[in-house]
């Protein structure tokens, strides 16, 4: 998507997204550098950034190959003195570990931003992980900001503490902050800054580390820590304090926590009651003003998103300080600790810690006794992969084998569901390929079945099929090749051959990456062709159980989004199909073992295709014993070709 | 303290995001504040989406259940769903077609048992043929847009939201903004008559 407000007018107030809110800022900064791998809830920012580089002629922006090359790209740009932006979701951090702890040892000569979109409650996740302990951890300082209301300014604000102290620095937002549209007001935008490029100054004894500069720079990092916690003590834009100065309550909160205390403080008529902290530069503790504001209070509330990450260190520091507070918090068992903040919590753990008798937010529930079936996720109409779970299916129940599907990250996670479960494990990305290796060597004679898609196959894939090609691990590896990184909203992928800013790029083979790792037996099939695809997946299976040996098959066809998309552009529309009465036996297939959204059961338990819905795509027709589907029209050659070959733009 | 909070549902795809979107463009264009907080990434395919658009004296992205002022859905499932953020006595604008989650095997409630389910428990429910009424406008995908024009004429958005605002809001951020000003249009008397009768 283009998010073309984040190129508003100066001086505008629009409506925006936090995450291009977040893009805004940079601009206004004067970002020359920004790379990122998409991932929910952080993919926009780069978004927005890739469509203003297309109409400003900069900053340079890249979707990189992963979350690590993406970090080590921005560091590198940081050190020849501009601006650097790495976004990626929290656990992309985990990917890039290893350069981000480095990169607080060397610092940089420009400025580098690192944001880390964090996704309490899960909702495009794996996991709920707050990665201000990877501030701590790697002496990064973190800002958070308050709301989507603040990620303009706190982007700025990292930035310029990042450019003040030569120091990476991480921003760390929350699906709450990054999916919320507020009105923000934009602000210039000079084109020559976001457009200059730096210069490499060689210091080896700062840049290489080997023991003896590390030792050194472990000295002066410790150190700097103490005087960034100072400086954060001063910072009034990010932290401060506001409310009753005597009140014998304090409210720390942190991040967007902020707005909940605030909301709720408001509506209860507190605010000139209690003394309200603010803090959206949190780590490192700004030390002398939580001990300042800390002082003398009976009562002291931690208002956080997710772990009790500054209520602990907190507490650690009044320890040391006898303050002797009653504490409430995550910690303290007064805030679940799970899933995101809410109205309702907050006023829950307000109402408790203050003595309020009313509530607001706590209204009684009305729950309709009806009960209503669950609507989880599904493939769309059209995907290409479910054609392709189908067919191994089939091609797995020919070879009798009893199959394990190492899933991994991506649309085809959603195989997990009936019908087809066919996802066993779902780790991380590049996990599919992994835990086969292990599935493959720990048991006897299974064929273990790595699933995953293209996006994936480049950024973690490659190094899992190096080990199984080296260790001759007997596993059928299946990349799903369709096109895009689909999942996060179409990016392109390093075999596409189109960049974040639109211009051309090298589009890299799968097959040729297999092949030049020494895997022998690999093969491409159409996607959408269901026959072709259970004979192969059935030949490869028999090739790795008498081989022992890993085979791999790219299954290529296009994300049918991407398909209508580009038909759209070009004026190529899809050809429905419909159900022929006189044939439809009414056995089911179609809508329970193959499962398309498009197709429902009639009363007399016959098909019927929604016409809206139908991407005519053609799988069903496949898939019916009896012949009973066919396309409403004829199929223009050319959609055909799409369904095969779109890309994104 | 004034505020209302609107709850959005229906299914990934429908277009309840982009009526958020021109939602809180309205509000910007009335002079009001205005925080929409969405669903993104795995859970749009195809899956069930809420949208909390809260305007007025509001700091917080989230609307606690049981606090919503109004809903306005595109599918009675989701509407029944979501229904948990209302307050007694909400009404609840809900487009009249149900798509059935493409699960193997369930049972899908009809229409009228929801309705009967919703108006049990005391919520104001008015069915609003959107999506058919969107179609016969020549422009299917404007079912959204019918249902906002359909819930300004008789629900509390007025006092929050100028009718110009939204003409203005459909113009600068949906493609093919004079079909869907007709749309709301047609929404807007659909629900006078529906009044006055």
């Amino acid at each position: 998507m283009a998010h073309r407000e984040v190129l508003a007018e100066p001086g505008s107030r629009v409506v925006m997204l936090g995450n291009v809110a977040f893009a805004r800022g940079a601009l206004e900064y004067g970002v020359s550098f920004a790379s990122a791998y998409p991932g929910t809830p952080s993919t926009e920012i780069t978004e927005a950034l890739s469509y203003a580089s297309r109409i400003l002629g900069g900053p340079y922006v890249e979707w990189s190959a992963n979350e690590k090359v993406a970090l080590e790209a921005a560091i590198g740009a940081a050190l020849t003195g501009i601006p650097a932006l790495a976004s990626m979701k929290h656990v992309g951090v985990n990917v890039a570990a290893d350069p981000l702890f480095s990169s607080a040892y060397m610092g940089v000569e420009g400025a580098l931003v690192i944001v880390s979109a964090d996704d309490p409650g899960m909702w495009s996740s794996q996991n709920e992980q707050d990665n201000r302990w990877y501030g701590i951890h790697a002496y990064i300082p973190v800002v958070e900001p308050a709301g989507p209301q603040e990620a303009k300014t706190a982007i700025i604000e990292a930035f310029k503490l990042s450019e003040k102290w030569k120091h990476p620095v991480i921003l760390r937002t929350t699906t709450r902050v990054s999916h919320t549209r507020v009105i923000v007001e934009a602000g210039e935008i000079d084109i020559a800054k976001i457009k200059r490029k730096g210069t490499f100054v060689k210091n080896p004894e700062k840049y290489t580390l080997v023991p003896v500069h590390a030792r050194r720079l472990r000295e002066e990092l410790v150190e700097k820590w103490e005087k960034i916690s100072k400086d954060l003590s001063q910072n009034q834009v990010l932290n401060h304090a506001e409310g009753n100065p005597d009140s014998e309550t304090l409210v720390v909160a942190i991040g967007l926590g902020y707005r909940y205390a605030k909301e709720i403080l408001a509506t209860h008529g507190l605010l000139d009651n209690v003394r309200l902290l603010k803090l959206s530069a949190p780590v490192p503790l700004p030390k002398s003003l939580l001990l300042n504001e800390a002082e003398g209070r009976e009562k002291i509330i931690f208002i956080e998103e997710g772990d009790p990450v500054i209520e602990t260190l907190s507490k650690a520091l009044f320890y040391d300080h006898d303050i002797r507070a009653k504490i409430y918090g995550k910690g303290t068992g007064h805030l679940k600790k799970t899933g995101e903040l809410e109205l309702h919590r907050v006023e829950k753990l307000l109402a408790k810690a203050l003595g309020l008798e009313k509530t607001y937010y706590n209204q009684s529930v009305i729950k309709p006794e009806i009960k209503l079936p669950p609507r989880p996720p599904v493939l769309c109409p059209g995907c290409p992969y479910r054609a392709v779970f189908y067919a191994l299916r089939r091609a797995v129940g020919k070879a009798r084998i009893r199959p394990i599907y190492n899933g991994d990250i991506g649309c085809y996670s959603l195989g997990v569901n009936p019908p087809f479960q066919m996802q066993d494990t779902i780790v991380e990305m590049g996990g599919s390929i992994g835990l086969a290796n292990g599935m493959a060597h720990a048991q006897d004679d299974k064929v273990p079945i790595a699933i995953i898609g293209d996006s994936t196959f480049f950024h973690a894939g490659l190094p899992g099929l190096a080990n199984a090609v080296y260790n001759r691990s007997p596993m059928l590896v299946v990349v799903l090749d369709n096109r895009t990184t689909a999942m996060t909203g179409h990016q392109p992928h390093p075999g596409i051959g189109v960049t974040a800013r639109g211009v051309e790029g090298t589009e890299l083979s799968i097959v040729d990456a297999a092949k030049g790792l020494g895997v022998e037996y690999v093969k491409v099939i159409d996607a959408f062709n269901i026959a072709e695809g259970e004979k192969e997946f059935y030949e490869a299976i028999e090739y790795v159980k008498k081989e022992r040996k890993p085979a791999l098959i790219v299954a290529k066809g296009a994300c049918i989004l991407l398909a209508l998309a580009a038909g759209r552009r070009v004026g190529v529309y899809p050809v429905a199909y419909r159900v022929n009465d006189d044939k439809c036996t009414a056995c089911g297939l179609c809508y329970k073992a193959f499962n398309c959204p498009a197709i429902y059961s009639k009363d007399d338990g016959k098909a019927y295709i929604n016409e809206l819905l139908c991407t005519g795509c053609g799988e069903c027709a496949q898939i019916c014993p009896f012949d009973a589907f066919e396309p409403v029209d004829e199929v223009p050659p050319e959609w055909l070709r799409l369904m095969r070959e779109a890309k994104p733009s | 303290m004034k505020s209302l909070n609107i709850v959005l549902s229906g299914v990934g795809g429908q277009g309840i995001i982009s009526l958020a979107n021109v939602i809180a463009n309205a509000v910007l264009e009335s002079g009001g504040n205005v925080i929409v907080a969405e669903t993104h990434g795995l859970s749009q395919r195809g899956g069930s989406v809420i949208v909390h658009v809260r305007i007025g004296d509001v700091e917080a992205p989230l609307i606690p259940p049981g606090n919503g002022d109004l809903m306005l859905s595109l599918d009675p499932i989701e509407a029944a769903r979501y229904s948990v953020y209302l307050k007694k006595g909400s009404m609840i604008f809900v487009d009249n077609n149900i798509t059935p989650p493409p699960l193997p095997g369930i049972k899908i409630p009809s229409l009228d048992e929801i309705v009967e389910s919703l108006e049990k428990e005391g919520f104001d429910i008015i069915v609003v043929p959107a999506v058919d009424e969107a179609k016969k406008a020549g422009n299917p995908l404007g079912a959204n847009i019918f249902l906002l024009g359909a819930s300004y004429q008789t629900s509390i958005l007025k006092e929050y939201i100028k009718e110009e605002a939204i003409i203005d809001a459909i113009r600068k951020n949906l493609k093919k903004p004079e079909k869907n000003i007709e749309v709301f249009k047609r929404g807007k008397k659909w629900a006078e008559e529906r009044l006055t009768s």
